[in-house]
């Protein structure tokens, strides 16, 4: 094969055995790889009702055709498992180095099943693959666990691992490669620490054939100079990081404020915007493997009580752990942001539980005795106690372990969670940017923004100017932008190239990588044969329309302020019109001839 | 009125904000003209491109993006906050 490897590996956790597999190319050609991919073996292979955290629970590592490849940013890879979290398919995509090394060790994806009797991490280098004993990895954090593993190892391997909190099975535990790059949300981390796997360290010395060099170095060449040219992938994220976009979305009146209780301005905005992270504490930029852009943030905090080193934060994170909790300083944000990538922890999902207690807290919900603290808003010292608290399950942190949703419901207030299907949303207020309340409403991995990115046409004008306050045409957008999000993230490519390029140049690569005779709206359809798999496989789980919703903040508390004053979500009126644009019955399931046309079985 | 200046826009500016007299401001257009005159040929090939409303900026008046009201027309009033910023991304 050209662009995928041909090859899997199948490690059976249980019983210790591995083997390697034959790829079936009429699969890699329909679900293209990575998230695609790894949801159909999901599919084939595993019950949708399973408890995410047992051993019939699968957990899969998957690259995708460009992934290793010179196209740009092709450093990506996907980890895919029934997610804890959720409950839904969960599907987490990371960057760095760890994928293109597993392609150039000859394998696509790696299928790790049942659950191993103690810790143990895989050694893959090339054809040599064995599981070996990882009891004294077990408790250390993340950059602990990858400097040990690559002193046992090889000092230029890559490593994918769990920090504490996959281990205590966080359940928004994420899994970190390269030390900072994470698959950071729906805990899947939990599921590897649920199967005893600590880590997975890879080496290879091979090459990846495409089927048209000529014509794809041509491709790439295109790609990479369009991201080159274009103000956002060549000036503004290489400049400013992601958190860029704090003072945008402020200024917008989007920006969720104080557990998204205060609207969508928060006062304190530019002490925490890119702007500050680049002017006080930025050291350098950073790229993953093959990049031209370079969104990576080294951050140092030089003194005082929040000194500290390390990567980040980024936009959510930043808005997590700050606006969210109301936390204007900057060196806390950044500290509690570290701490997440020490411990293994998604920054999204702790920053809005931390917030929802906060809201809980000041309702008189909480009390310091029950937490062991006084936690308003905005106090930067509990921000970063709790998250610390979190990934180790520590005292009340124990609690936010579970997630806001569950947190809340314990206390009979679950409609203070600002969750959809139990996770978290991240960093658009969707009362000011209403495509974006349909995106959350309707992900198949529930409140996330990497699904159909509506802020970006309608908060930043790429790559048309849609205004955010109007629901007309939305369901139409977020359709080709799911579609499109899946066969980015199944290609193996980042998905902040879109900002520059779009299906022709993307699907130029994947045809001269690979071989494949495919037109765009072929590759298109593939993206949508993918968003349409998950939905599948979230209905055969148990979800229904009923759970394509938003909290009833959303949907019933008017914004107070700003251009949305007066605005709720209006997703009465998008959901049915989102369901028709997919060919999905009233009840938002697929009908028997969308399948079909789809050739889902 | 307030005009906020973001990101790399700062760096032409040399200033997070600045207060604009409403004298020849009555618009948008009238205000990046002014800004213009205050800031020179570089700032000003970003903000304005052959008279229109520069493709490589977002400009919003009161939070909402001049695009989705009027344009370059868009009127100004004393007590309105413009905020401009170059094409930015992320997520």
């Amino acid at each position: 094969m050209f662009g995928w490897t041909g090859n899997l590996l199948r490690v059976n956790l249980t019983d210790g055995t591995i083997k390697k597999e034959a790829l079936c190319p009429k699969d890699a050609e329909m679900y293209l790889g990575a998230r695609g991919l790894a949801t159909k073996i999901m599919m084939d292979e595993v019950d949708p009702k399973v408890d995410p955290l047992s051993e019939e629970n699968k957990l899969i590592f998957m690259t995708g055709p460009l992934t290793g490849t010179f196209a740009s940013s092709g450093g990506r890879y996907e980890v895919v498992a029934k997610a804890p979290l959720t409950g839904t398919i969960g599907a987490s995509n990371s960057g760095g180095h760890f994928g293109p090394e597993l392609k150039y060790a000859g394998y696509d994806g790696i299928i790790f099943e049942g659950r191993a009797e103690k810790p143990v991490y895989l050694w893959i280098e090339d054809d040599n693959v064995e599981l070996r004993d990882a009891l004294h990895l077990w408790g250390k954090n993340v950059f602990e666990t990858t400097d040990t593993v690559l002193a046992e190892t090889a000092e230029d391997a890559r490593v994918a691992c769990i920090g504490p909190g996959g281990e205590k099975m966080v359940l928004f535990a994420g899994v970190l490669n390269d030390r900072n790059r994470a698959a950071g949300r729906s805990g899947l981390g939990a599921v590897m620490g649920s199967k005893n796997l600590k880590a997975v360290a890879v080496k290879g010395s091979k090459s990846i054939k495409v089927a048209d060099p000529e014509g794809f170095m041509e491709a790439c060449t295109d790609a990479r100079t369009k991201l080159k040219e274009h103000p956002v992938t060549g000036g503004g994220l290489p400049t400013y990081g992601t958190q860029i976009l704090i003072n945008i979305l402020n200024q917008s009146g989007a920006l969720p404020t104080r557990n998204w209780r205060d609207g969508g301005i928060f006062e304190e905005a530019e002490g925490i915007s890119g702007e500050t992270l680049a002017e006080k504490y930025l050291v350098r930029n950073k790229g993953c493997f093959g990049c031209n852009i370079g969104c990576g943030r080294i951050t140092r905090i030089p003194e005082g009580k929040f000194k500290s080193f390390g990567e980040g934060p980024e936009y959510e994170a930043g808005w997590a752990l700050g606006a969210c909790c109301g936390v204007g300083d900057l060196e806390a944000v950044s500290k509690a942001n570290f701490i997440c990538n020490e411990l293994g922890i998604d920054p999204i999902t702790t920053g809005a539980t931390i917030a929802c207690a906060m809201e809980m807290y000041e309702k008189g919900i909480l009390t310091e005795e029950e937490v062991g603290r006084a936690i308003p808003f905005g106090d930067a010292e509990a921000l970063v106690e709790l998250t610390r608290m979190i990934g180790l399950r520590e005292g009340f942190g124990d609690v936010l372990a579970e997630g806001s949703y569950r947190m809340a419901s314990k206390y009979g207030c679950p409609e203070l969670s600002m969750s959809v299907k139990k996770q978290e949303m991240p960093a658009y207020d969707a009362r000011g940017v209403q495509g974006m309340g349909l995106e959350y409403a309707t992900s198949n991995r529930g409140g996330c923004h990497v699904r159909g990115y509506l802020t970006s046409p309608e908060i930043l004008g790429i790559p048309e100017k849609l205004d955010p306050l109007v629901t007309e045409g939305k369901a139409g957008w977020l359709k080709i932008f799911q579609d499109l999000t899946a066969v980015v993230d199944s290609a193996g490519i980042c998905l902040f190239t879109t900002f520059a390029i779009g299906l022709p140049e993307i699907s130029s690569m994947l045809r001269t990588a690979t071989g494949i005779n495919a037109t765009d709206e072929e590759i298109l359809k593939a993206g949508e044969r993918i968003w349409n798999l998950e939905r599948m496989f979230n209905i055969k789980a148990g979800f229904t329309a009923a759970d394509d919703t938003l909290p009833p903040r959303l949907l019933k508390e008017p914004l107070q302020s700003g251009p949305a004053k007066g605005k709720v979500v209006d997703l009465e009126k998008m959901l049915p019109e989102y369901y028709e644009v997919r060919g999905w019955g009233a009840d938002g399931v697929p009908t028997a001839e969308k399948l079909q046309d789809l050739s889902i079985g | 009125m307030k005009v906020k200046f973001f990101a790399t826009i700062r760096e032409h500016t040399g200033s997070r904000e600045i207060d604009v007299a409403e004298q020849g401001c009555g618009s948008v257009g009238g205000l990046l003209q002014h800004l213009c005159s205050l800031y020179g040929r570089e700032l000003c090939s970003l903000l304005l491109e052959d008279g229109k409303l520069g493709s490589k900026i977002i400009v919003l008046v009161n939070g909402r993006n001049v695009v989705h009201l009027q344009g370059m027309d868009t009127p100004l009033e004393k007590d309105d906050e413009v905020s401009i910023f170059p094409v930015v991304a992320g997520g």
